[in-house]
């Protein structure tokens, strides 16, 4: 337990750590201030005023299509009518549908259609920070040595480095669940004031929560990822190389030679469509390779394949736990010189 | 006495770019309990290697260590919070301060808090505690290391290069400290390059040359079995060098005539040079046996004496072609 402490204390002792929570917290609360005052309530005149600004909009539209009507067919017949006469002939007239009232509407919040994308804005920036305290905690220790003296004082390299891991989890655990209740709250507070939280039915917060709760598993894993990629590579740098590499080379390259070599379905292989399935619960793919054959009748069906939170769950688990391996094994057997 | 920490046959071959470089090759070390003992070897001799082995930081290749009689590194884990250590040059969080690192420590080791201010206040440190250790001198991040390591109250205590970055008032007070634990029963190994100290403060040595040891024992039968056996002899009238050097070569004694006196060498009695030159009146001025220090010994056990003209590498020491020569061997 005495290294449970000393861990727990070490981790908020740090600068890099410290300043990281405050930027996360800052840029959230840039967002939240920035959305709440570009959303408006709507009030009974608000709602009037667009009506009738969409009921204007629908007469223009229908009298311009008469007009339009009108001068096509006074055009004498042999000469050549104006493109847009075969529209208007066609007799599909301007519907009042097309002009609905919120499209007159200023941007109001809606907390129950909106929210679960503002999760998604939340899990994205704490992943990058998270991935960064992952990395710094071990891989600073490494780099000034710390390490090295702690390993003088706690021999058991397993249990040092579990113990780091646990407190990471912990940590990352415990910011991710307080700033994701200041974001609720934030944007909860936008839609009382700003916009609206009707339809919240226990079956929409229960979505919400289980939204909320695989964006803290994203949390949670990318900062263990960070934390095993600097274990392997005993700096925080090689993790942070390695996501540069992996997010900005290997995903450009790997899209051109998916795209060469003419796989089915490339958007499978990449990290983004595997981001949008966790948060959005499933994401369909498409094969732009698809066999001119399976057209049939002129009628090309689009072949999709849909990607599911659990594949993308169950594969990234995979690939953290292969890293976590490597990093615990190189931790027992490689000399710290 | 009971040994400390004993060494036996212990061995580390590090893979290189160049090919496997043996770095420790059947080292052997004793360190008996109480006492301040000097680990000397010239740099890459395997010095930090063998510490780090001893903290279980290197998994050596093979061999027999133990502290306090356990085996390491099987049992390090049982045995560790009676051995403090720094190893190499001071290693610490940049933005922490002396007492938020040590602090830190005490917490892994599960250790009191009212440790912390005991060990700030031995190191000198006490004022600077809250300060940041970016901020601090090499001396000052070497009495930090030196608290750290203190701050276990261990039975065995590894200093390596503890004097390193000191002012001469730092290295005197690490001197009296290492003195005043000794005394109290702690056990000090010592690695440094300052002779002249490792001669003053230990009571055994112990030196490596290329991963093996070269020699061991007493600080002053080491530096007996290794003394030349010369005697500087000068007359009152340096007229009758010659003379004397002439009787004495007669009496089958070797000898360098030099201006001012004669060096002779191979000297058991010193008595019998003033005897055998008194009986033809030529009365000495000075009769000194010439005594070897522990750095010239140093130089000749390892071959690291500079050449003049010769740039020595790192690798050219002295490797004893069968291992653990020494006066303990």
């Amino acid at each position: 337990m005495s290294l449970v402490r000393a861990e727990r204390r070490r981790f908020f002792k740090r600068r890099l750590i410290k300043w990281l929570v405050v930027v996360g917290v800052v840029i959230l609360g840039v967002i939240a201030t920035a959305v709440f005052f570009d959303n408006q309530k709507v009030s009974a005149e608000t709602l009037a005023s667009a009506e009738a600004k969409a009921e204007a909009e629908y007469d223009f539209a229908m009298a311009d299509f008469q007009r339009q009507l009108k001068a096509c067919q006074e055009v004498p017949s042999g000469n050549v009518k104006p493109e847009y006469c075969q529209w208007v002939e066609s007799g599909e007239q301007p519907q009042r549908d097309w002009y609905r009232a919120e499209y007159y509407m200023p941007s109001t919040f809606v907390f129950k259609g909106q929210f679960e994308e503002m999760i998604v804005v939340w899990a994205a920036i704490m992943a990058v920070i998270a991935f960064v305290i992952g990395a710094s905690f071990v891989g600073a220790e490494w780099s000034t040595g710390s390490m090295s003296s702690l390993l003088t004082w706690r021999p058991k390299r397993m249990s040092v480095l579990g113990t780091k891991l646990a407190v990471l989890v912990g940590w990352l655990t415990t910011i991710a669940v307080v700033t994701g209740g200041l974001w609720t709250a934030a944007l909860w507070a936008t839609a009382v004031y700003r916009g609206s939280t009707a339809g919240m039915t226990p079956g929409t917060w229960q979505s919400l929560g289980l939204t909320g709760l695989r964006g803290l598993g994203l949390i949670v894993a990318i900062g263990v990822l960070g934390f095993a990629l600097a274990t392997l590579g005993r700096h925080t740098g090689v993790a942070l190389g390695v996501a540069l590499a992996v997010v900005v080379v290997g995903q450009v390259g790997l899209t051109i030679l998916l795209l060469m070599l003419r796989v089915p379905y490339p958007e499978m292989y990449l990290i983004p469509t595997h981001l949008q399935a966790w948060m959005s619960k499933v994401v369909q793919v498409s094969n732009p390779f698809a066999n001119p054959a399976d057209c049939m009748g002129g009628q090309c069906v689009e072949q999709v394949k849909s990607i599911t939170w659990q594949d993308t769950g169950s594969i990234t688990l995979g690939a953290i736990v292969v890293l976590l391996v490597l990093a615990f094994w190189q931790m027992r057997r490689r000399d710290v010189s | 006495m009971t040994a400390v920490l004993e060494i036996q046959g212990l061995t580390k071959t590090y893979r290189a770019r160049g090919g496997p470089r043996r770095a420790l090759d059947g080292f052997e070390m004793y360190v008996e309990a109480g006492q301040v003992h000097g680990f000397l070897g010239p740099n890459g001799s395997g010095k930090t290697t063998t510490l780090r082995t001893l903290l279980g930081l290197i998994r050596p290749d093979s061999g027999d260590l133990r502290i306090l009689g356990r085996p390491v590194p099987a049992e390090l884990p049982q045995v560790i919070a009676h051995v403090g250590a720094i190893v190499e040059s001071p290693q610490f969080f940049p933005h922490f301060s002396a007492r938020d690192t040590l602090s830190l420590l005490a917490d892994a080791g599960n250790l009191p808090q009212s440790r912390v201010d005991w060990a700030l206040e031995l190191v000198g440190l006490r004022d600077r505690a809250k300060e940041r250790v970016k901020t601090y001198s090499l001396g000052m991040k070497q009495r930090l290391a030196v608290a750290s390591a203190l701050l276990k109250q261990p039975k065995l205590l590894i200093l390596d290069e503890p004097a390193n970055g000191l002012d001469p008032g730092g290295i005197r007070e690490m001197r009296d400290m290492m003195a005043t634990l000794s005394a109290g029963g702690m056990t000090v190994v010592l690695s440094s390059h300052i002779l002249g100290e490792v001669q003053l403060i230990c009571d055994s040595v112990t030196i490596i040359s290329l991963g093996r040891r070269v020699a061991a024992g007493p600080v002053a039968e080491v530096l007996q079995a290794h003394s030349s056996g010369q005697v500087r002899v000068a007359l009152e009238t340096a007229a009758d060098l010659s003379a004397a050097a002439q009787v004495l070569v007669a009496a089958g004694m070797q000898l360098q005539a030099h201006a001012d006196h004669l060096m002779l060498t191979g000297v058991d009695k010193p008595a019998l040079v003033a005897r055998l030159l008194a009986e033809r009146q030529l009365y000495v001025s000075e009769l000194a046996p010439v005594h070897a220090d522990l750095e010239s010994v140093f130089l000749e056990l390892t071959g690291t004496a500079p050449v003049p003209g010769q740039a020595r590498q790192v690798d050219q020491s002295v490797k004893p072609d069968t291992a653990q020569d020494g006066v303990s061997a």
